[in-house]
């Protein structure tokens, strides 16, 4: 009997000793995160409400796609994975905010400051933003660059946003793709090719369509070079640009100055005019187009507007979309085409974005869906996701990597995205503080990364992927 | 820009309703099989001894063989003695925890049964076949409170049975089931801050029928004494399916943002009785049994019954006037049409098993025992705050005195459910993953004379 209590003793002290090793550890297949790199654009980067801002790159699906794969807290993520945070209020990719004739300037990222009145007041948050990494003696983990198109990932080193993510390079420099996989990477996500369609469909212009062919070698390229080196992938393909709140919210009709509805007039709306006339079914009115409409533009003088057509820039027109979206479905087809022939995780992002356009998705009992500031998946800018949003998507591609490396790891935990409580998202939260905010003195690159933004992305021209 | 379009009332409408159905019920799915303290005492297993007047709700062939006017009533009271939640990611993830309101409900019975000559009996019965009440605590936080806080459902059967004994051994009872019932449903209603871009409650919502609904239905046992000491029985209670009608009235929780909160007030009919209609359609069942007494004074049963839960398929929650329509859907008999509020439930038929033990212990008293286990005829994916149902495990004592004269029988049960774990979701519809640990106490008090 003595030896039994003895046995249970020693057995009950070693299982108190050992059940910290047993640590779980998450299960992820054959994939392996050792060393992950993000590669892709402002989605990758974490960007939000027209900015790059710490306290939604905190949430950016990378990092919570890293956090669950090595079985960590978000905190102890981010203090392992890399990203080129910023302070608050973040830097803008508006050119207002970085243009010091601007009243404005200095000033970051979007925030909803009135729902009074016919209309809501979006405006950005007034202060200067500090780049908090910049001295991190290796490349950044999270290497996505907002407004990065698949040919910048192999061509581009300086300009914009690489200048904060891709730091102090003297020409040449390194490229996106070059700095990713001089870390050797065991998996890397990519996720680009968004803005190859998105800038059509915010500049109102299918003509910056990135052609299909330029598309297909560059990203097979891309693709190659990350499996040249044995890295495992989770790739994602490119949504619907044409069903984002940016272009689906503003109505194709004259509206009621006192009520923000369409105007009827004799029972009819009326209405706006275009550059080809009167606004037709199919036709959308950009976001962009609201501070036009506001002064009297695209509205008949007949009924007391400037009679002036909207400008091409802030209309997408009926053809226009149905454009981006056939070049759309070839990207996605080259990104299938890769996936299959990679054995890459492929994360179906338009799906998902059909599905919150058509019925929305459902968490708990609260149903999220494309609308603009009440939808709750996409943020002040209409294009890029809210917090939740980024979490949704990184438990996109954890279901994706979990089915193709047979691994099991754990969906982030959406409870706090959903009910903000971890301050993700919330730029002027104050319990978003995972990282130190080191002062660092702004390097003249970081500095021109804000203020070289203003210019206006021009289509490129093909050229060969320089490795 | 007409972004105002966004506040339509269809938003609280998207998830504005609920489904039916709800809680630590006493048989799987919202079945409460206690209706008399002798057979809860044998864990039910009692369609093939049906010699209390319960047997109106055990086995209508029972009646058969009564010879003498009796009648008895009681209850059950369910005492639940834990109901509890542990969340799981992706929603609402691991550390949230939350309890049940102790459930404390007593559902009735009320018999009385008769010969009229040594042929034809009667009897009538009051039951309470099904009903719950699934009640969260602190439901102002609760995790699952866009779902549902609080469920009720109550039925009670009006039940007149004719029995024929038509050979000394051999008996057939038929019965009509007039099926009254209401039920309640609340939740809160989400709507995402814009100022936040976080879900806020910005209602509460409240379904309930005007008064008791209600529905027919038929049942019919029979009861074959082969040798005094070998029985079977046979009984099948229908299918009733129950249309009702009541209100949905809306009330505003402030979020805290004036602005905020006054364009939901606007766009949204608080404070209105909305009428609203819904449905459900209680499952038909049927029990088999055979009793044999091993000794003079030990008898035991063995029960098997099947219950067809496949009729819950779903509950439809819709609007019948135009602003009802706008909140909770169109009110159609198309079903390609939208439907309104649609939770998806998709049960399957189950059974359970009973087997009860009884021991006279005096000429007139007995020591009762027994276990059921019980199946679920929930899917994973229907799992919800709503009613999180399990397979269970009961375990029964009773005591009771048979008469003539006074009756009396006292029944306890303790019912474990299985640890539920939900970790999938139906398409299209809310994850709500987590596992429910519940069980409970049953008491049963029956007194009667004959």
């Amino acid at each position: 009997m003595k030896s039994i209590i003895r046995f249970a003793a020693v057995a009950a002290v070693l299982a108190l000793v050992l059940a910290p090793c047993a640590a779980r550890a998450a299960d992820t297949g054959t994939a392996n995160f050792t060393r992950y790199v993000a590669l892709g654009d402002s989605l990758t980067a974490g960007f939000c409400s027209g900015g790059l801002v710490r306290n939604c790159q905190l949430g950016s699906f990378p990092l919570l796609i890293f956090a669950q794969a090595t079985d960590r807290s978000p905190q102890e993520a981010a203090s392992v994975f890399q990203q080129p945070l910023v302070s608050s209020p973040g830097i803008s990719g508006q050119a207002v905010c970085r243009n010091p004739a601007s009243p404005l300037f200095p000033c970051g990222v979007l925030r909803l400051v009135s729902l009074a009145g016919p209309a809501p007041t979006i405006a950005p948050i007034p202060g200067q933003a500090v780049p908090q990494n910049l001295t991190l003696p290796r490349p950044y983990d999270n290497l996505g660059v907002p407004g990065a198109t698949v040919h910048d990932l192999i061509a581009t080193t300086t300009g914009g946003f690489h200048d904060l993510v891709l730091r102090n390079q003297t020409a040449p420099g390194f490229t996106a793709l070059q700095q990713g996989l001089s870390t050797s990477p065991t998996f890397v996500t990519l996720w680009i090719g968004n803005n190859d369609a998105l800038g059509a469909a915010t500049n109102g212009s299918d003509a910056l369509l990135t052609p299909a062919a330029q598309f297909d070698a560059e990203y097979r390229a891309i693709a190659g070079a990350i499996a040249s080196l044995g890295a495992k992938m989770a790739l994602a393909n490119i949504a619907d640009v044409t069903s984002i709140p940016f272009v689906t919210t503003v109505s194709r009709f004259v509206p009621n100055p006192a009520t923000g509805q369409p105007l009827v007039i004799n029972g009819n709306t009326i209405p706006l005019i275009g550059q080809d006339g009167p606004l037709q079914s199919g036709d959308f009115v950009l976001l962009s187009a609201t501070s036009e409409i506001a002064v009297g533009r695209g509205i008949p003088a007949s009924i007391g507007g400037s009679g002036v057509p909207l400008s091409d820039a802030v209309v997408l027109t009926a053809g226009e979309a149905a454009n981006i979206r056939a070049r759309v479905a070839q990207y996605n087809a080259t990104i299938s085409a890769v996936a299959s022939q990679h054995g890459a995780a492929l994360v179906d992002a338009s799906a998902f974005l059909n599905d919150a356009r058509v019925h929305g998705v459902n968490v708990g009992g609260v149903t999220y869906n494309s609308s603009f500031l009440t939808g709750g998946l996409f943020s002040y800018d209409g294009v890029h996701p809210t917090a939740f949003g980024y979490a949704y998507i990184a438990n996109l591609f954890i279901d994706a990597i979990n089915q193709k490396f047979g691994g099991n790891i754990e969906p982030v935990d959406l409870y706090p995205f959903v009910f903000g409580t971890n301050g993700i998202g919330n730029p002027t939260a104050s319990s978003v503080d995972f990282f130190d905010p080191a002062m660092v003195v702004m390097t003249p690159e970081a500095a021109r990364s804000i203020t070289d933004l203003a210019a206006k992305k021009k289509p490129v021209k093909p050229r060969r992927p320089r490795r | 820009m007409s972004w105002r379009r966004m506040f339509s009332v269809r938003w609280l409408a998207a998830a504005a309703l609920l489904s039916v159905a709800g809680s630590p019920a006493f048989a799987a799915g919202f079945g409460i099989f206690e209706q008399g303290s002798r057979a809860m005492g044998m864990a039910g297993a009692f369609t093939a001894q049906a010699d209390d007047p319960s047997l109106l709700f055990h086995n209508a062939g029972g009646l058969a063989f009564v010879d003498k006017t009796a009648f008895a009533g009681g209850l059950t009271w369910i005492h639940g003695n834990k109901a509890e939640f542990d969340g799981a990611s992706p929603f609402p993830g691991p550390g949230i925890h939350h309890d049940q309101k102790g459930l404390s409900e007593f559902p009735p019975h009320l018999y009385y049964v008769s010969p009229i000559n040594n042929t034809w009996k009667w009897g009538v019965g009051v039951e309470t076949p099904f009903g719950l009440t699934t009640e969260w605590k602190n439901p102002s936080t609760f995790a699952g409170r866009f779902v549902s806080t609080k469920a009720a459902l109550e039925a009670i059967d009006l039940n007149p049975t004719l029995g024929w004994q038509i050979t000394p051994t051999f008996g057939l009872g038929i019965g009509a089931i007039a099926r009254f019932s209401k039920v309640e449903l609340n939740r809160n209603v989400p709507a995402i801050n814009p100022f936040t871009q976080t879900a806020v409650d910005v209602a509460k919502v409240k379904i309930e029928s005007d008064s008791y609904d209600r529905a027919y239905g038929w049942n019919v046992g029979v009861l074959h004494k082969i040798t005094p000491r070998v029985s079977w029985g046979l009984s099948y209670r229908s299918k009733v399916s129950i249309d009702y009608e009541g209100t949905g009235r809306l009330t505003q929780v402030s979020t805290g943002n004036a602005q905020f909160d006054a364009l939901v007030r606007a766009r949204t009919p608080f404070d209105t009785d909305l009428p609203v209609k819904t449905a459900i359609d209680f499952p038909d069942m049927a029990s088999i049994g055979v009793a044999v007494g091993i000794t003079p004074r030990m008898l035991v049963e063995v029960d098997a019954n099947w219950t067809g839960w496949s009729t819950f398929q779903e509950v439809v929650i819709v609007g019948d006037n135009a602003t009802a329509r706008a909140v909770f859907g169109p009110n159609t008999t198309n079903p390609a049409q939208v439907r309104g509020t649609v939770v998806p439930e998709e049960w399957d038929d189950a059974m359970n098993y009973r087997i009860g033990l009884r021991f006279t212990s005096g000429p007139t008293t007995q020591w009762r025992f027994g276990y059921v286990y019980d199946e679920t005829p929930q899917p994973e994916e229907a799992v919800s705050p709503l009613l999180p149902d399990a397979n269970r495990n009961g375990f029964t004592v009773g005591y009771g005195s048979t008469g003539p004269g006074l009756m009396w029988d006292v029944a306890l049960m303790y019912l474990k459910f299985d640890e539920r774990t939900r970790t999938h979701t139906f398409p299209n519809e809310a994850p709500f993953h987590g596992t429910y640990n519940t069980t409970a106490y049953l008491f049963g008090l029956t007194i009667g004379w004959r």
